[in-house]
């Protein structure tokens, strides 16, 4: 039977980007297997990592993610040949802007997980979510969009004033 | 201390670009001129389009020549004849940005007649334009400039500039910023993004901004708030950076434009050093037909990947 769930006062968004040839096959494994791992993680398919945008990242981030997973084939296996050498470079290069703006790195994880590596996505997704458990919630881009928010807060006589004239 | 730059070569220079402009447009070896001309306020210069050798006597080099003409040859080409050859006049940064357009097929290096200009530096954006050259009034670039005298161009003028060691303020500033804590950096660029009033005046200005339609103009779907607000500010400059990574040429335009003044060729010289380290690229004055983001090796770092 499944073990008794531990109860966390924070859960963790994780994303996970995962390429449809090796990752997904490999998370389709550890299921069919009957591993247990956490249900943080919402994964969203890809058919390669050379597809993977890193504004897709961003937008993860702004819109409540606490982590990111990147995960695709090892190098030399993709499906189409040379996109996880792409994104390879892509990635390394990202990395050093989001570090050099005060991103925390450590909530961006990227992976090779093949489609017979149903541990290793185990693995891959529980270190993660443990890691960002205990650094707490993601608030910097979340600051950023309720920044957007106008207080709806009407405290100086001069607002007060221009919304008796509406 | 304040140091005076020496601009004595520009006159001669100056006369160089008339008389070869005069006679490759005469001799019909080029259809039209890019090139510097004097603008109404007391020394400064604005960029023209010329295509009678009559004309070639507008053509000036200052120091207030900043503007880098290679965005006339990739967005503004409706100005431009459609037949024959191009002339345009080239600071040594502006050559580079011109050979990233090459490599990137926007341009064919035999449409072009490249005059390449001597340059000991030019004005920074806010200083006024009949100011001398000096440590204090320089361009920030031109700090840090390794390209006084273009190279592969069709003609250059015979001076050479005498370039004093400056003060590498682009560099320091990265030094600092990689030296303070993820929050501490944070907040800075929370800051300076913050400020942006998105005009995109650095997208329009950069020469390798030039796609037909740009991702952060696109709603369907939408991955860049386009709205001057915070977040959306933040995930705009992230783009751009990201998009000019590895193909900026670093003629720091998009600086000189920007109306909040926004560092954003800090964030492009950033990426242009871990480039450099990360796999040995920089722009330079020769055609590469992959930059470092379009190509690989199977021995690339991956040390970050699990």
């Amino acid at each position: 039977m499944h073990p008794e769930k531990q109860k966390h006062d924070f859960e963790p968004k994780i994303i996970a980007f995962v390429c449809t040839w090796c990752t997904y096959a490999g998370a389709d494994l550890a299921g069919t297997s009957r591993m247990q791992y956490p249900a943080n993680v919402r994964v969203l398919k890809f058919p390669c990592t050379g597809r993977i945008d890193p504004v897709f990242i961003l937008k993860a981030f702004q819109q409540g993610a606490d982590g990111v997973l990147v995960s695709g084939c090892h190098p030399g296996d993709c499906h189409y040949i040379a996109g996880n050498f792409h994104a390879r470079r892509r990635f390394a290069a990202f990395r050093k802007l989001l570090e050099f703006v005060g991103v925390d790195l450590e909530r961006l994880q990227f992976s090779w997980v093949s489609a017979a590596e149903g541990g290793k996505w185990v693995e891959v997704v529980s270190d993660l979510t443990e890691k960002v458990r205990n650094m707490g919630p993601m608030t910097e881009f979340k600051e950023l969009a309720l920044e957007e928010q106008w207080s709806g807060t009407i405290n100086t006589e001069e607002l007060k004033e221009a919304y008796k004239q509406i | 201390m304040t140091q005076t730059i020496d601009t004595n070569i520009y006159a001669a220079v100056t006369e160089a670009i008339q008389s070869e402009a005069q006679r490759i447009l005469a001799a019909g070896e080029v259809t039209a001129i890019v090139g510097y001309a004097a603008a109404r306020r007391k020394g400064s210069a604005q960029p023209i389009v010329i295509t009678s050798a009559d004309d070639a006597q507008k053509l000036i080099f200052t120091p207030a020549c900043v503007n880098n003409l290679a965005v006339y040859l990739t967005k503004a080409k409706k100005e431009i004849p459609k037949s024959g050859r191009i002339g345009i006049v080239v600071k040594g940064c502006d050559l580079k940005a011109l050979v990233g357009l090459m490599g990137e097929s926007q341009l064919k290096r035999e449409q072009l007649y490249l005059i390449g200009v001597p340059c000991a530096g030019v004005l920074a954006s806010t200083i006024q334009p009949d100011t001398g050259l000096t440590s204090d009034s320089i361009a920030p670039k031109c700090r840090e400039c390794d390209a006084h005298l273009p190279q592969g161009c069709d003609f250059v003028p015979s001076q050479t500039p005498v370039t004093p060691e400056l003060e590498k303020k682009y560099a320091a500033e990265i030094a600092r910023l990689e030296a303070l804590t993820p929050q501490e950096r944070w907040a800075y660029w929370k800051e300076q993004f913050s400020k942006c009033i998105k005009c995109y005046a650095c997208r329009q200005v950069c020469p390798f901004c030039f796609c037909e339609q740009c991702l952060c103009d696109r709603n369907k779907p939408q991955m860049v708030d386009t709205t001057p607000r915070p977040a959306g500010n933040t995930a705009w400059h992230i783009v751009r950076a990201m998009h000019l990574a590895g193909r900026c040429a670093g003629c720091a335009e998009c600086e000189r434009v920007c109306p909040m003044d926004i560092p954003l060729n800090l964030l492009n010289r950033k990426m242009a050093k871990e480039l450099k380290e990360l796999y040995d690229y920089e722009a330079g004055f020769d055609v590469h037909d992959k930059g470092p983001l379009n190509s690989y090796t199977e021995k690339d770092d991956q040390s970050f990947i699990k």
